[in-house]
């Protein structure tokens, strides 16, 4: 059990794939202005890191060295797809409301370095719970950018109106560029924490 | 057979391709009936909320869409027909290139075209938050009852950021941050306008 939770402590915090590993930074910058679309979002892409990472861990006897990377850009692709078809025909609010994002999860470093990067050598019930964890430390740091984001650009959050009607929105909160100094501040602060722990 | 011989990874890749595009064909074709349901759904409500009939469940939608709106088709192009409130209402859907993808929605206007009815939108890919926030209620209502001024109907760029509830001016503001999302709605609207004033004033009147 301690394995499982050594995982969970190094994706989410120590090793976290969004402020220590600078992964998957392209797509912080662009859903993160609304906080159900990144909730949705985030879920999806780490659904979607579990299950191929899964998926490598079980075949990976099989692959041959070579083509690995583009047997694993297939399994990733197969499971985005199969969020989108899920989402189209169950959730068409949801599906309408995320448009192009869900086909583009494909191209997020996490999952691939994911599946590289730990699933290639660990047996596959670790590497779901490893794909997963991941998932999350992108939740987490997502969530917080877009806590700001949607608070400070529309004066909402997730949809509901929290600061006054004469609030005046900082329009610069809902451009990609915020979401570069939202990151950036946040990084500070998570490493401000972490090398203070450390020097004790 | 050796796993690193190019006779093995040949077979390998053609094997696991063909499982996975498989698998996905399969859940293609099972979720087809219901996606195009879904389809047909958000057209069928669109079409209701631009002419402003009122509805609450999505079965409701279906079912006052059949006993409301009649289909007549003028010169290949439909064209939905109503009476809501007393008032002639027409409604098309139109189509046009949005900043990153195809923009579907519905015009509704009345009998004389000097008002626009309502808007709606039945499919978009617009950036999630920025663009695609044509969805929202206050940009919709912005349309609504909208007098046409000279057939056309004008955007303002850098106004309140609530939006221009004034009816009478033949305006609307532009989304901040998404002012090329709202252009493309602009230019839709004004060439389906023109649009509808051929279609109506040749045949309806």
């Amino acid at each position: 059990m301690s394995e499982y939770n050594k995982v969970l402590k190094e994706n989410v915090w120590y090793n976290n794939p969004v402020f220590v590993q600078i992964l998957g930074i392209c797509s912080a910058l662009a859903v993160t202005n609304n906080l159900t679309n990144t909730f949705i979002m985030t879920i999806a892409v780490s659904l979607v890191t579990a299950f191929s990472s899964l998926t490598v861990s079980i075949i990976k006897g099989l692959i041959p060295r070579k083509v690995r990377m583009i047997v694993q850009t297939l399994i990733i692709a197969f499971y985005v797809i199969i969020v989108d078809i899920i989402l189209r025909a169950y959730l068409p609010g949801i599906s309408k409301a995320l448009g192009p994002y869900v086909g583009l999860i494909i191209t997020n470093c996490i999952i691939m370095g994911r599946a590289e990067g730990f699933a290639q050598s660990n047996g596959p019930i670790i590497s779901f719970w490893d794909g997963f964890t991941s998932g999350l430390g992108y939740l987490v740091v997502l969530m917080v950018v877009a806590f700001f984001r949607e608070l400070l650009g529309f004066g909402t959050l997730f949809g509901y109106r929290v600061l006054p009607e004469g609030f005046m929105s900082w329009t610069i909160m809902l451009m990609a560029p915020s979401a570069f100094f939202m990151l950036a501040i946040f990084i500070w602060v998570a490493k401000g924490i972490m090398l203070r722990k450390e020097a004790k | 057979m050796k796993k690193e011989s190019k006779l093995y990874v040949v077979i390998f890749t053609f094997v696991i391709s063909f499982v996975f595009v498989f698998i996905l064909a399969l859940a293609n074709e099972l979720t087809k009936e219901k996606v195009k349901i879904n389809e047909e759904l958000f057209q069928r409500k669109a079409i209701l909320s631009a002419m402003g009939i009122e509805f609450k469940t999505d079965k409701e939608a279906y079912k006052l869409f059949d006993e409301k709106v009649k289909v007549e088709k003028i010169k290949d192009i439909d064209v939905y027909k109503s009476n809501v409130n007393g008032e002639d209402v027409y409604a098309v859907v139109f189509v046009g290139n949005g900043l990153w993808s195809t923009i579907r929605g519905v015009l509704a206007v009345n009998k004389d075209l000097t008002r626009i009815i309502g808007i709606d939108f039945i499919s978009q890919s617009e950036t999630p938050g920025l663009g695609g926030r044509i969805e929202e209620a206050w940009f919709k209502g912005q349309f609504r009852f909208e007098r046409i001024k000279d057939g056309k109907i004008k955007m303002i760029i850098g106004g309140t950021g609530k939006g221009d509830f004034n009816h009478e001016n033949g305006e609307f503001e532009a989304i901040t941050g998404a002012t090329r999302t709202s252009e493309a709605v602009a230019a839709m609207l004004n060439k389906y306008l023109s649009i509808l004033k051929n279609l109506l004033g040749g045949e309806l009147r």
